[in-house]
This record gives C-alpha cells, sequence and structure tokens, in this order.
C-alpha cells in the first residue's frame, strides 16, 4: 500500500515537472538580443526585425551535407544558388527551398572539369552562372543547366606584373556582362572585365590612411631600418555586389577604416550616402577585443538598402540609401538562427539568407511585424511617397518608440504639408537639427506674418507712452522748478 | 546699492583700466558682488546647458547636473584666486587676497550679460544663424579673459609681460595644488584604511 501511494507520489512530481516546462518560458523566440544605436552612440534594445525560420542542410534536401560552402546568391528569377566549395558543387533551390539540381562540373574541350575550392559565384537576369573558380585561377560562365559558355583566365595586360597570380574570391556581373571580381592579394581595386572575358581595368581603390606616428618614425629610420618596414598598401576588397543602376557596393575588412562599405559610381569614386548619426561601419561601439566589424558581404535589397554581413560578431547590419541603421539581427552561437561563421548574405523574396561555413547550412530569418512595416516605410520614403509612408511609420513607432527614423520621416511628410510647427516636435525627436531649422524657418516666418501688425501696433504704443512719460516728467520737474522759484 | 550692483560694474567692463584701480585705490569693490557674480556665471552656465536653443545645444538632457556645473565653475575660480596670490606673493604684486578675488569676480560679468540674452535668442534662431549664437559666446570670453588680465595688472601694479607670465604660472601653479590635492587624499585614504583595518584585526582576534 505505501509502496503504491510512493509511486503514485512520484509520478505526481515527474507529471507536475512536465507540466510546468509545457508554458513557454521565453516571450522573445529570437536567440539573440536587438539593439540599434540612438542619436547617443548608445546600444538601446529594438525589437527584433528578423527572426530565424529554419535552416537548410545538405541533408534536408536529400544529397550529401554541405562541406564548408562559400557562397549563396538568389538569381533575379529567384532560384537559390548554393556554392558548395568543399564538395566542388553547385547547388539548385527553387524559392521554396527545394532541391532543383546539381552542378559538380562541366564539359570543357571534350573533358569533364570540376571546381577547386571556389570562392564565390554569381547569377545574372538569364540564369547564367559565374563562379570564381579560386583554386583553378578562372572564372567559369556556366548556362543554367551547367553548359560551359566561356572562362575568363589571367589577364594579359601592361599593368599586371609578371608574377601575378589570378586568384578570384568573390563576384559580381551588372546588366551588360561586365563581371567585377575581387581576387586575392590585389588591393588596387576591384578588377573589371568586359563580356568577352577582356581585362578593362581596375575601379575603387582603398585609400591607405596616413599615419602621422609611423611618418615621422620612418623619417626617423635608415635607409636600411626603412627597407625592413612593412609596406603600407590599401587593402583589399572583401566582396562585392550590384544595384540595379550598375554601381557596385564594396565591402573591405579595413579594421582602422570608417568607409569599410564603398558604393562605387562607373570612374570608380565612392558615392555611398552616410546621412546617419554615425558612420556607416556596423557596429560603432565595441570592446577592444574582438574589435570593431569586420563585413565580408554586401546585398543590395532594392529601395537603396543595402545588409552588411559582419565576421567579428557574426551580426547583420541592414541600412538605407541615406546611411541610417535600420536595424541589426543576428550573433554568435549555436542555436537556430545565431551564426558560427558566416560567410554569405542573400536575399530571396521577404527573406533573408545567411550561409553558415561552421554549421555548414542555410539559415532562413524571415521578417517580423516590425521588420516587414519597416522595410515598406523605407521603400515608400525611397520612392517619394512619404505621405503614405506617415501611417507605417506610426505602427513602427507603436512598436518601437525609439525609433529615431520614423519620427524624422514623419517629420519630413509634415513639412511637405506645411505643418511646421507639428514637424519641429518630430524634428526634435528625431534629433535632425538641419530638418528642424527648415521647419523652423518656415514656422518663424508664417508667426512674423501673422503677428507682424500686432507687434508694430505694440512698439508704436510703447513708444508713444515712452515719449509721453518723458514729457510729462519734464513738464512735472520744471513746474516744481517754477514752483520753487515762486511763479505761482 | 544700485551704484554697487549695477552702475559700477557696468562702468568696469567698458572702462576697466580706471575702473580696477578705483577698486584697488578708491576701495570701490564689494565682495559680496564678485560672489554675486559668481553665482550668476554658475547660473547661466546651467540655464545655457538647459535651455539654449535645440540648434545649438548638444548637450544630452540625462547628463546634466547642477552640482557639478556649481563645481566645474566655483572650484577653477577660487583655485585661480589660491594660485594667483601665491605666485604674486612671491613676485612682488601688490594685490591682496581680497583684491585678487574682487578682480577675478568681476571680470566674469561680461559672461553673464551676453550668455543671458543669447540663450533666448537660440531658441528663435535658424541653423544658419547659429553662427551669431558662437560668436557672441567666444566674445564673452574673451572679453572676460581680457578683463582678468586688465584686473590683474592693476591689482599687482604689473608690466604686460610680467602680468602674462604670472597669469601662466598661475595655471601651473593650479595644477600643482590640484595634484597635491589628489596626493594628500589618496594618502588619507590610504591612512584611514590602514586604521580601519587595524580596528578589524583587533575586533576579529579578541
Amino acid at each position: 500500500m505505501a509502496r503504491t501511494v510512493k509511486r503514485w507520489l512520484v509520478l505526481l512530481a515527474a507529471v507536475s515537472l512536465l507540466l510546468v516546462n509545457a508554458v513557454p518560458a521565453a516571450a522573445s523566440p529570437a536567440p539573440y538580443e536587438s539593439y540599434n544605436y540612438n542619436y547617443w552612440k548608445e546600444a538601446v534594445p529594438s525589437p527584433d526585425a528578423y527572426l530565424p525560420e529554419r535552416t537548410i542542410s545538405g541533408r534536408d534536401l536529400g544529397i550529401s551535407e554541405f562541406k564548408d560552402p562559400g557562397d549563396v546568391n538568389v538569381s533575379p528569377s529567384g532560384l537559390i544558388y548554393i556554392l558548395d566549395s568543399g564538395n566542388s558543387r553547385v547547388v539548385v533551390l527553387d524559392p521554396g527551398f527545394k532541391l532543383l539540381r546539381v552542378i559538380d562540373g562541366f564539359m570543357m574541350e571534350g573533358s569533364k572539369e570540376t571546381f577547386n575550392l571556389p570562392g564565390g559565384l554569381f547569377v545574372d537576369e538569364e540564369e547564367r552562372i559565374y563562379v570564381a573558380d579560386t583554386g583553378n585561377s578562372r572564372v567559369v560562365v556556366l548556362d543554367g543547366e551547367g553548359t560551359l559558355i566561356q572562362t575568363i583566365t589571367k589577364p594579359e595586360s601592361d599593368i599586371l606584373s609578371t608574377q601575378f597570380q589570378f586568384q578570384p574570391l568573390k563576384l559580381t556581373v551588372d546588366h551588360v556582362g561586365r563581371v567585377y571580381v575581387v581576387a586575392q592579394g590585389v588591393y588596387e581595386g576591384i578588377m573589371q572585365f568586359d563580356e568577352s572575358g577582356k581585362f578593362i581595368g581596375y575601379v575603387g581603390t582603398n585609400k591607405v590612411e596616413r599615419d602621422y606616428g609611423e611618418y615621422i618614425w620612418r623619417m626617423l629610420s635608415t635607409k636600411a631600418q626603412r627597407a625592413q618596414m612593412v609596406l603600407f598598401v590599401p587593402t583589399e576588397f572583401s566582396n562585392a555586389d550590384i544595384d540595379h543602376k550598375g554601381f557596385v557596393y564594396a565591402t573591405n575588412i579595413d579594421p582602422g577604416s570608417n568607409e569599410p562599405i564603398k558604393r562605387l559610381n562607373p570612374s570608380g569614386e565612392d558615392v555611398l550616402k552616410r546621412f546617419g548619426y554615425y558612420d556607416v561601419k556596423g557596429d560603432i561601439r565595441f570592446r577592444n577585443n574582438p574589435g570593431p566589424s569586420k563585413l565580408i558581404d554586401v546585398k543590395v535589397l532594392g529601395n537603396g538598402m543595402y545588409s552588411v554581413l559582419d565576421a567579428t560578431q557574426n551580426r547583420v547590419f541592414t541600412y538605407d540609401d541615406e546611411g541610417h541603421l535600420l536595424y541589426i539581427y543576428g550573433g554568435k552561437g549555436n542555436q537556430v538562427g545565431t551564426l558560427k561563421t558566416p560567410v554569405a548574405i542573400e536575399q530571396s523574396g521577404e527573406h533573408h539568407l545567411v550561409l553558415d561555413r561552421g554549421k555548414n547550412n542555410l539559415v532562413v530569418y524571415e521578417p517580423t511585424r516590425f521588420g516587414a512595416r519597416v522595410n515598406e516605410a523605407v521603400a515608400l520614403h525611397y520612392r517619394g511617397e512619404d505621405t503614405e509612408a506617415v501611417n507605417i511609420w506610426r505602427e513602427v513607432l507603436k512598436l518601437n518608440a525609439n525609433y529615431d527614423i520614423a519620427y524624422i520621416g514623419i517629420g519630413k511628410s509634415l513639412l511637405m504639408e506645411k505643418k511646421n510647427e507639428e514637424a519641429l516636435g518630430y524634428f526634435e525627436l528625431g534629433m535632425d537639427r538641419k530638418s528642424y531649422s527648415v521647419a523652423f524657418k518656415r514656422h518663424r516666418r508664417e508667426m512674423m506674418k501673422e503677428h507682424f501688425g500686432t507687434f508694430l501696433t505694440a512698439a508704436i504704443a510703447l513708444i508713444v507712452i515712452l515719449i509721453l512719460t518723458r514729457v510729462a516728467v519734464k513738464w512735472r520737474r520744471r513746474r516744481q522748478v517754477d514752483r520753487e522759484a515762486g511763479f505761482h | 546699492m544700485k551704484q554697487d550692483f549695477i552702475k559700477f560694474p557696468l562702468h568696469l567692463i567698458f572702462h576697466p583700466i580706471d575702473a580696477f584701480w578705483d577698486l584697488k585705490s578708491d576701495n570701490r569693490g564689494r565682495l559680496h558682488v564678485a560672489y554675486a557674480a559668481l553665482a550668476l556665471t554658475i547660473v547661466m552656465m546651467i540655464l545655457q546647458k538647459q535651455y539654449a536653443g535645440f540648434l545649438v545645444n548638444y548637450i544630452d538632457p540625462r547628463t546634466i547636473n547642477s552640482i557639478i556645473e556649481i563645481a566645474t565653475v566655483a572650484v577653477p575660480f577660487f583655485l585661480w584666486c589660491t594660485a594667483n596670490w601665491a605666485v604674486t606673493t612671491l613676485m612682488e604684486g601688490e594685490g591682496k587676497f581680497r583684491e585678487i578675488v574682487l578682480a577675478t569676480g568681476y571680470s566674469l560679468i561680461p559672461i553673464i550679460l551676453i550668455y543671458a540674452p543669447m540663450i533666448v535668442i537660440s531658441r528663435f534662431m535658424v541653423q544658419e544663424e547659429t553662427a551669431f549664437y558662437y560668436l557672441f559666446n567666444s566674445i564673452a570670453f574673451f572679453w572676460f579673459v581680457l578683463l582678468l588680465f586688465i584686473g590683474m595688472m592693476t591689482v599687482h601694479q604689473y608690466t604686460v609681460i610680467r602680468t602674462i607670465i604670472t597669469m601662466v604660472l598661475t595655471l601651473i601653479v593650479m595644477g600643482i595644488i590640484v595634484f597635491l590635492g589628489a596626493l594628500v587624499f589618496s594618502m588619507l585614504q590610504q591612512l584611514y584604511e590602514f586604521g580601519y583595518n587595524i580596528y578589524r584585526e583587533l575586533i576579529f582576534r579578541t
């Protein structure tokens, strides 16, 4: 009897434990803490903009596991191409993440060729696959089925030294077929090839920052010492992407740079807008160890937005076309949604894809209500439809009252509707002094126009009163003097 | 009253050489006017941080602390007076400590007179006009320095070069005082720690 009771008690205890755990413990489903930077450069908590939805590994697709995947690209038609570098193959998925085909080689001059540790790939509008075949020192161009179109090999040019090693790492292609290649050890810029594979030249060079301490040190040293010193050469680019206008977005991993993201116009100048409160460089507050963000991939999202992938803290930073930081997600870890060794970021419809080399899988992130609203409002603002954007900004503010860009967005729309006084408050909340000044100028002029009559009347009345009192005082004094003199 | 608080200070800032001499020889300065000027300067500093217009106010409102504001003005003021007195006593200056305090206090008046209207006006400025705000604030500061210079020169009966030398020396001595103060403070703290540790040992042993 006693034994049965004991048994029941144990069972009850076990069941009660189960029941306690059945209640979800955490309210936030994200395995990372989302934040954003405010005007004072403090990291403040923010709602999650993107949440991990699922991961896709080789086994999920029914093929062997990925091995050190190097790059992922989504073609304009929506197909997802994963470059599985360690297995020397390209895995093609449809937009629903179902396996379409695997390209593990191609026929060239009658013999089968394979890739050798390829670093990057890009797919253009006509489903042509460009693979940076790093180990074989070439860029391979295939059609959608995997048939060879052409290869781009080590270029012949006067400006290249004879010992030059052509090791393409990442690449992107514009709509006329020019290929932009980020190659290993090339610090002159991004290599540009025309559609037939001929080398045109370099675009965009990272500037060397002058270190004055080093400069003085160099002046003091002897020639022999100077020859022993490190050579200061510009840093290499780490990745590139292209927008629909043909501007190349490029990232570099120079830790000292405040401009690690560049938007290069056709003549190679950096034209990225940096109108935000702080530099466009990922994290702006960090400890000396691990150091600043190391941006290894950039993805143009459309509507002027772009995302960059940071390999220091494994986070994704998204900016709008004016350089405002919109949201941050991701982080280090082993859970679904945190990343071990991210290598590439892509966009597939609404989803963001991050390829994780460390975990050999592709993480799919989907936007939350907050993230989707922000994207929507930024897109409307980019197209100039600020009035439509206002309602969405108001909804964003309900989700995150610290969202400065939303305040500025509403303010700008009010300014356009000539509601200057109302706009002032929003600009002050958004800490946008420039727009505040514009609104205030208009408001002040309106006020002056409105009250000019009253103001002038009051001024004239004041002057008249002053004169009258003066006269009265004088008159009284004279009377007093007269009285003392005995005239009255 | 009116003479002390309004007329003489206004006369002083426009005719400093005459007025500082009157202040010294005719005993025209009042200590409570000098302290009032100091207090008003502190008030102006606080008001400026709190109420200057949005376009010129880059202060994070969460960091404004009146106690610290008082300390950042009053401590250097008295430090200056002490250091200056110490230096000029050794360098044949004729000024008494009271006169140094008076000269320094009266020199602060332009800051009060310019800051007060600028705080109000800055609230009605647009971006392009903020240059005037910064211009007038710099004028206030340089006026203060000029008055301080003339004040020191007159009070101590120095030549121009000697005044400059003593003023630079005063700044150095201010640094030395702060350094010694910090040293003494840390020594006292260690001493206290030592005594407290002995006390604790005794308590725990018995």
